[in-house]
């Protein structure tokens, strides 16, 4: 629960998702569910050569089991308040 | 069952699917006058696209009997697309869980004649619709239903712990650079030697920090030992 919440909090930002297979492709979260499927808008896919059938569309579903990363922008992640966080739920609080 | 595409040839004497009534399957949506086009391949003649609370099928007008179907637990990605220079129609394009150590999508497949053991190959489905204004809602729709169908492990995994303090010899934080795949050749469950304080020279304001999770078990990479917290 703590990644959905933490995700809820980052909604709006510029994001990139890379796939399993791969694929990386950059938006704007638009939402995030308690299963980790993440929308993304203004998406576009971040390698072009690679996947050149790959498209840049207004909105994307992606589902949360095929997510390898997430990719932050820096200033989106506070460290101090996750680090505690993580912390807390490694202690299991 | 496996994953991806699959033949579909389930139809009720009205021209509709059979559906899995015991498992509660229901019908969610109707789009007549649908094509689909597998892969790289040609748009099929027009037909009508079923979206049910666990999958997606399609049957073919012109051809009784012929159809595909693929469960949303298979459907990794959606998304609407209207860039001509992607694809010439709006369309719905959809990514699929195909099988593993598929290189090619459907080859060098006999257009007529595609055994069913290419269609697990298949690893792209774009949808077109005859009218490209309903695509918003297929969209709405395929999102409603993939919420619909969460994977069984990441059920058993909604409250678990999330993280695992013991047996990680490396932090969880990875800084840096540009290189966005420092994981490179690793393990992705174990990785990245330099966790926040420890790499005293690395200039945290610079560029993306990467949070990486290993989302089938969502399990965060964490180091805990006291001299990495208390700098």
């Amino acid at each position: 629960q703590l990644f959905f919440s933490y995700f809820k909090e980052l909604v709006g930002k510029e994001v990139t998702v890379e796939l399993k297979n791969d694929l990386a492709i950059r938006g704007t979260l638009h939402s995030v569910d308690q299963y980790l499927n993440i929308k993304l808008e203004n998406t576009r896919v971040v390698d072009q050569d690679k996947y050149p059938h790959m498209l840049s569309v207004r909105n994307c579903f992606i589902r949360g089991s095929v997510v390898r990363y997430v990719l932050l922008p820096q200033d989106g992640v506070d460290i101090d308040i996750l680090h505690d966080a993580t912390r807390r739920e490694a202690r299991g609080g | 069952m496996a994953p991806g595409l699959k033949r579909f040839t389930d139809v009720a004497g009205d021209g509709t699917p059979r559906l899995d009534d015991a498992a509660g399957e229901e019908l969610v949506c109707v789009e007549r006058a649908a094509s689909v086009a597998l892969g790289s391949r040609a748009p099929e003649p027009p037909g009508t696209l079923f979206i049910t609370t666990r999958r997606v099928i399609w049957l073919s007008e012109a051809e009784k009997g012929r159809g595909y179907a693929v469960g949303f637990l298979d459907i990794t990605l959606h998304a609407v697309s209207r860039d001509p220079e992607a694809y010439p129609s709006p369309c719905l394009y959809t990514q699929i869980e195909a099988e593993a150590d598929s290189d090619e999508e459907d080859g060098d497949l006999d257009s007529e004649a595609d055994s069913d053991s290419q269609l697990p190959k298949i690893s792209e489905m774009r949808i077109i619709l005859a009218d490209a204004a309903q695509l918003d809602s297929l969209f709405d729709a395929f999102c409603h239903c993939a919420e619909l169908n969460p994977d069984p492990t990441a059920e058993e995994n909604e409250d678990s712990d999330l993280f695992h303090g013991e047996g990680m010899t490396n932090g969880g934080w990875i800084h840096g650079d540009e290189d966005e795949h420092m994981v490179d050749g690793i393990d992705p469950e174990f990785f990245i030697p330099n966790p926040i304080g420890q790499n005293g020279g690395d200039d945290l304001s610079s560029s993306v920090l990467e949070f990486v999770v290993d989302w089938e078990d969502l399990h965060i990479l964490y180091d805990d030992p006291p001299l990495f917290y208390e700098i």
